[in-house]
């Protein structure tokens, strides 16, 4: 077995939640289950640094994450969270947006396209995403994610607003690419039809916070 | 300069009646406040009988101390009433609200009092109302300015977090809400340079001419006194607000909120 890309020794995160040792394996899909309150998203802004831990360790590529430069390390491993934000401007507007606030040149219309159809927004460039549905947004979200290449993409609740045959589409074209380019996928899901089918692993994290320090 | 009627006290207490007229109209109209506009009267006459009878003592015996301590006590009261407008704010943030106020404030007096109007800057005379409009003015710009910066920054809880996850820097998401939570403060006292003078004529003037000065000579100070309040609402809000938001991030570039 290869060293993880992502991996966890020990970690606690505000003295609330413990979480078991967990090891991310480069270039497979990994999905986080576990009930609400078990820490899942909070596990993804551990990994990118955007919540430090109480205690313990937090590893990418076998070096603590506080050693990295915490901006560059969240372009590596980048998280589209759980609340979608777009700006109400059209999608090809957004994406010269938000890649202007990452101090990037605005992608190719044929790029932009790409990475749309890869998540099944099928929508023209010049619609507006104040009128697009919550599915159409998140998946439009998903693809701005996507398109800035990280090495690990890390998804919080990815298809929470979409059907399961559309959400099971989605997961088939984003491990496809994945594989194609070696990106690591995290997604954080309650959904466990699409774990069998797309994960190559499974974390799911325990129940019950840490008993109160005894 | 002292050919302005003078009151006596009796037509002086005529004054109030128009109380009556607003007292009727609040009956009338059952707005209960009646006993907000009596505590408000009442206070108000009070508070400005000590400061008559203390400026009259002040101007009777100069002395360099009373202007630097009264400076000192009015600065210390527009931070503290600055803070106390912006609950849920972190400490470091407070402090650069204080400096600021205290800096852009009192560079701004002595630049006005000491260059444009030319008077010794500790001339009590010039110095007590004139670093008072500057000073109420700075704090309220400021107060308006982190009252906007603060509600822009909590509707925008989705937009902040999504770009840190991204990987944008908290400077560059932040910066654009203090800049236009400063537009929101400067622009008040922009638009009331418009109206200036057409509608009403601005309260330093009124006082002035009231006193006997020349119209020309009542312009030019409320032109200069209008540019110097412009100039602190600016300086003050830009630096509470530029050095403030860099506090609510850490060297791990973690946000961590006002």
């Amino acid at each position: 077995m290869t060293a993880p890309i992502l991996s966890t020794e020990n970690v606690v995160f505000a003295d609330l939640i413990r979480y078991p040792d967990i090891e991310i394996q480069a270039e497979k899909t990994t999905f986080v289950s576990g009930d609400s309150g078990t820490g899942k998203s909070t596990l993804l802004r551990l990994f990118n640094n955007i919540h430090a831990a109480s205690s313990g360790i937090v590893r990418y590529r076998g070096a603590n994450v506080l050693e990295y430069d915490p901006v560059a390390l969240r372009r590596e491993a980048l998280l589209a969270g759980q609340s979608v934000f777009l700006f109400d401007l059209p999608i090809r507007d957004n994406f010269r947006e938000f890649y202007a606030y990452r101090d990037l040149a605005p992608p190719a219309e044929g790029d932009i396209r790409r990475h749309l159809d890869l998540c099944h927004a099928d929508f023209p460039l010049d619609a507006d995403c104040a009128t697009l549905s919550g599915g159409e947004r998140q998946r439009v979200f998903l693809a701005l994610a996507l398109s800035f290449a990280p090495a690990v993409l890390m998804l919080d609740e990815p298809t929470s607003a979409l059907d399961h045959d559309t959400a099971s589409a989605l997961f088939a074209n984003l491990t496809g690419f994945a594989k194609e380019r070696g990106m690591t996928i995290v997604a954080v899901t309650h959904n466990p039809p699409l774990a069998e089918a797309y994960a190559d692993f499974t974390v799911t994290l325990p129940n019950g916070k840490t008993e109160a320090a005894e | 300069m002292n050919d302005i009627a003078d009151m006596t006290i009796w037509r002086f207490a005529l004054s109030y009646l128009l109380l009556l007229a607003v007292l009727a109209v609040m009956k009338k109209c059952r707005i209960d406040r009646t006993r907000l506009l009596v505590v408000a009267s009442a206070r108000m006459t009070v508070q400005l009988v000590i400061a008559g009878l203390a400026l009259t003592y002040i101007f009777r015996h100069p002395h360099p101390l009373f202007t630097i301590l009264y400076l000192l006590a009015m600065t210390a009261f527009a931070i503290h009433r600055v803070l106390s407008r912006c609950p849920g704010v972190n400490r470091r943030f407070k402090i650069a609200i204080a400096l600021s106020l205290a800096a852009a404030g009192l560079g701004t007096v002595f630049f006005f009092v000491g260059a444009a109007v030319g008077a010794s800057p500790l001339n009590p005379r010039y110095m007590i109302p004139l670093s008072g409009m500057i000073m109420g003015n700075a704090m309220t710009g400021v107060t308006l300015g982190m009252k906007s910066f603060h509600e822009s920054v909590e509707a925008g809880r989705e937009k902040i977090a999504a770009l840190l996850d991204l990987g944008v820097e908290p400077d560059r998401i932040l910066l654009p809400f203090a800049n236009s939570a400063l537009e929101t403060a400067i622009l008040p006292t922009l638009n009331s340079m418009l109206g200036m003078g057409i509608v009403a004529l601005p309260g330093m003037m009124t006082g002035q001419i009231l006193s006997g000065t020349l119209p020309t000579t009542a312009i030019l100070y409320q032109i200069s006194i209008l540019i110097a309040i412009s100039a602190v609402v600016c300086l003050a809000t830009f630096s509470s607000l530029h050095f403030g938001y860099k506090t609510l991030y850490n060297n791990r570039k973690q946000i961590t909120g006002m």
